[in-house]
């Protein structure tokens, strides 16, 4: 009773009450107007009043989220304004302007003073993320002992458990995350760990896998390309050539032995983009081989590979498979007796450009000649007046240095 | 007789119940999927990619084609904004389309250029064209620029553009658009991932940028536009592109990619005979004709959608401006289902002849016509005494609220992806307009559209025309 008493409860009391017989009224409304007006109504009328309360319900839902992530991602923004500079600055005063790195100590014998670090809230997973980041962030931009040295700093801070327990994760996009920072750091990574996502079904994590197989494999890097089974999207060996050829310290194969036996055409493919990225004369015989192969994009790509490797070899078998070949192989075959520039086929080119019906072949057969130095060795004003004016139009477009391509 | 009228009157209620009720799920179906299709995007999206696709030197070239026609006011800067392109291999087509302003000049001075003999194949037939220039500084060594004989048309100057085009794809553009400077890497990742099909298109997304900062051709500031009409149109857009084209893209059914941004595959869009230049709406008649080559010639292809905005366009601010942009999109919508018509529910062609074609004959061509029938049979109604004014306001608040409640689900899946504008009262203004749009804008587009269609019907002669820009930043 003394509680009763008390104005204040009373108040409370008396507006829950209030609110409660609105609320029963509004109730009452509400069970009148179905009885009323929706049961009553008919079907096109109730659905209409189905959906409007649905769009309203659902237009105020979208405010919300809207607001809410907007608000949420202004808290985040703000978080890692006021973090990402000291972690930046941490990261400067104590790795990479650490004195031992100037008198050449080993990393490994380095002491880190890790209690600055132990000042940032690293109780919290978001600014453990954060300050992955900027370490990732770093070591993509430095190189040797720093980057040793930013590696032990992300272990000895257990920044690496988060990592590994993404890699356990149910969601693809954790897994490639967390193969995405380890191979940044040099993490090891054991092969039975890596090898069965590098057939995954999923194709982000699929190419993930395959990265970070070729990055941190201290055994065989390439020997997914023996077991791969799908084929290499255009995408993926944008990523895997980015990959083999900015890793440190890989022992890079003979590409030809891939050329020689796998079944699988795209991997054939990208070993000739390495055969020509790594100079591998080696491989040239294995090229010469995939000439007779009945796929004319692989064909064509064999050709192009022996024109950049400049295969003087190829030369002779390339102008004899020329008239035989689609207009692909065709322009790929000028265009590697033009890289190859040897001078010895000018005879040929010269005929193709005078005489070829399709425009992109006398185009490429003039700049082939270009580069053979016909044009300069032997400007051949009869043949250049006598020319159509089309033909000298490109002949010209192929002399004038301004343009590329 | 009355049993006629009755009869009548039930099949025509009945019909326009189903269309309306079959509309407003497709709008709900896209909404879903353009839900996937954003999510999807989001989670592949990652700038370290991007980075090593900047860096790559075994990327497909791509030519970055931009046709323009008395351009002087904005031509400078925006070419500067096509130079800042990031991307390894690939260089910028201006096609000067007969201007008869000082767009030429101005290249030619502020470049540094000079004419030189170019290996020109006509592979489309265009008019003339008649010099070509590159420029002797190499900081713009990327940068051709052809003047050719004015072809009334954008169609014809794209086509000049293909034709001197070195690489296998080509982007084309309007040169008053702005573009993000990592367009070319967003719109070749689709190409590059797609795992079985051929991917002979790709489109992102366009907002308006009226009210957006830009510095030397560089988009610096986001905004939605001040003025109503503008804003009218980023709302519309945002719905287009983010829900409608995105929804689209997740089943592979995109009807059309936009003139402003798209990339395409240059040897099936000139085996197909390249941009049409009688057409009014060429970016969707290129689109229908690439789709129908493709089934043609057994060719397994995808078109898809980036929901991430790349490119600002200068929207129409006044209401001649905008009228005459949306009679000619109007009366191009008509050609193209006229020319194609036999793709209509003709299973040959898959998608495009049972999806995509009924899609845009019912809900994109008739919709105006059913909305004017609509209106005067209401009109009509109201004076003989037959409207049942409570289940009429009912109903209109039913298409009211609905069409709020599509707008708000476009500008969300916007936010939650990409978090657009810098403040939250900007985000909330532009949901605004989502109340003003169903009675003010959607009645003007409808009376527009249908000028469009009699425009098409009488055969009225109707130029490209000019589009009075007023310049980014300038005003």
């Amino acid at each position: 009773m003394s509680q009763i008493d008390n104005p204040t409860l009373s108040a409370s009391v008396e507006t829950v009450s209030s609110y409660l017989e609105t609320a029963f009224t509004s109730v009452k409304a509400a069970t009148r107007f179905l009885e009323n007006t929706f049961l009553n109504a008919p079907i096109t009328i109730q659905i209409a009043m189905v959906f409007i309360i649905i769009a309203i319900v659902t237009t105020a839902l979208a405010y919300i989220s809207i607001l809410r992530n907007r608000y949420r991602g202004y808290r985040t923004d703000k978080k890692l304004a006021r973090l990402c500079p000291r972690i930046d600055n941490l990261l400067i005063d104590e790795v990479l302007s650490h004195p031992s790195l100037q008198q050449h100590v080993p990393p490994d014998e380095i002491q880190l003073n890790i209690a600055p670090f132990e000042q940032l809230p690293l109780h919290r997973r978001w600014a453990r993320q954060a300050l992955t980041g900027r370490i990732i962030h770093f070591r993509r931009n430095v190189r040797g002992n720093i980057g040793l040295l930013l590696r032990n700093l992300y272990m000895q801070l257990d920044l690496d458990n988060d990592t590994l327990k993404k890699l356990k994760s149910r969601h693809w996009e954790k897994k490639v995350q967390a193969l995405t920072e380890l191979t940044s750091l040099d993490m090891f990574i054991s092969d039975v760990t890596i090898l069965p996502m590098t057939n995954d079904r999923n194709r982000e994590l699929r190419a993930a896998a395959r990265h970070a197989y070729i990055k941190l494999s201290k055994n065989e890097p390439f020997k997914f390309f023996d077991i791969a089974k799908e084929p290499l999207l255009m995408w993926d060996q944008v990523e895997l050539f980015r990959t083999i050829t900015s890793t440190e310290n890989i022992a890079i194969p003979n590409f030809a032995r891939w050329i020689i036996y796998s079944g699988n055409k795209s991997v054939i493919s990208f070993c000739l983009k390495l055969v020509v990225y790594y100079n591998q004369h080696n491989a040239v015989p294995a090229i010469l081989r995939l000439l007779e192969t009945k796929d004319h994009y692989l064909r064509a790509d064999a050709i192009n590979c022996l024109g950049k490797l400049r295969a003087r070899i190829a030369e002779d078998k390339l102008v004899a498979l020329y008239s035989h070949q689609p207009i692909p192989c065709q322009i790929e075959i000028l265009k590697a007796l033009g890289r190859i520039g040897s001078g010895e086929h000018v005879e040929f080119l010269k005929t193709e450009f005078l005489h070829a019906t399709d425009f992109d072949l006398r185009k490429h057969a003039a700049k082939s000649l270009v580069r053979n130095q016909w044009v300069s060795d032997h400007p051949g004003d009869e043949l250049l007046s006598s020319v159509s004016q089309e033909n000298l139009r490109i002949l010209r477009h192929c002399m004038n240095p301004l343009i590329k391509y | 007789m009355q049993s006629i009228v009755n009869a009548i009157s039930h099949i025509y209620q009945s019909t326009i119940f189903l269309y309306g009720l079959v509309l407003l799920l497709v709008y709900a179906m896209l909404a879903f999927f353009s839900m996937l299709g954003v999510r999807q995007y989001a989670r592949q999206d990652n700038d370290y990619q991007l980075d090593v696709l900047a860096g790559s030197g075994i990327v497909p070239g791509i030519s970055v084609l931009a046709p323009a026609y008395n351009e002087g006011l904005t031509i400078i800067d925006n070419v500067r904004s096509l130079l800042t392109l990031n991307y390894p291999r690939f260089e910028i087509i201006v096609i000067n389309d007969g201007s008869t302003d000082n767009t030429l000049e101005q290249l030619i001075r502020e470049f540094s250029l000079q004419e030189v003999d170019f290996a020109y194949h006509i592979k489309l037939k265009t008019q003339p064209v008649k010099r070509v220039y590159k420029s002797t500084n190499p900081a713009y060594s990327t940068l051709v620029v052809l003047d050719k004989v004015n072809g009334k048309s954008k169609a014809d100057a794209s086509n000049a553009g293909i034709n001197a085009a070195s690489f296998d794809y080509f982007l084309c553009t309007d040169v008053d658009c702005v573009l993000d400077k990592n367009t070319l890497l967003e719109l070749i990742r689709p190409v590059l991932q797609e795992e079985k099909k051929r991917v002979i298109a790709t489109g992102g997304t366009l907002r308006i940028g009226n009210s957006c900062e830009f510095d030397e051709g560089v988009m610096t500031r986001m905004r939605p536009p001040r003025e109503l009409l503008p804003r009218f149109q980023e709302v519309e857009y945002i719905r287009s592109f983010v829900l409608g084209k995105m929804g689209w893209s997740y089943i592979n059914c995109v009807p059309n990619v936009s003139g402003g941004l798209g990339l395409f595959d240059k040897e099936v869009a000139i085996r197909c005979g390249g941009y049409d230049h009688t057409s009014f709406g060429e970016d969707m008649e290129l689109m229908s004709r690439m789709c129908r080559y493709a089934y043609d010639y057994n060719i397994d292809y995808a078109i898809r959608y980036v929901p991430k905005t790349l490119c600002w366009t200068e929207a129409p601010n006044t209401l001649e401006i905008f009228k005459r942009q949306r009679i000619r999109w109007a009366r191009g919508l008509a050609q193209l289902i006229h020319a194609h018509f036999h793709m209509f529910l003709n299973p040959k062609y898959g998608k495009i002849g049972m999806v995509i074609f009924p899609y845009n004959f019912f809900f994109e061509l008739l919709a105006p016509v059913v909305e004017m029938l609509g209106l005067i049979t209401y009109l009509l109604l109201a004076l003989l005494g037959y409207i049942h004014w409570h289940n009429a306001l009912l109903l209109l608040l039913f298409v009211y609220t609905y069409s709020i409640m599509i707008t708000t689900i476009a500008i969300l899946w916007d936010q939650l992806t990409f978090r657009y504008y810098k403040t939250w009262k900007e985000v909330l203004f532009l949901c605004m307009t989502a109340f003003l749009e169903f009675v003010i804008y959607h009645p003007i587009i409808v009376y527009f559209s249908l000028r469009g269609y009699y425009n098409f019907l009488t055969g009225k002669r109707v130029t490209w025309g000019n589009m009075q820009r007023q310049g980014f930043g300038k005003k």
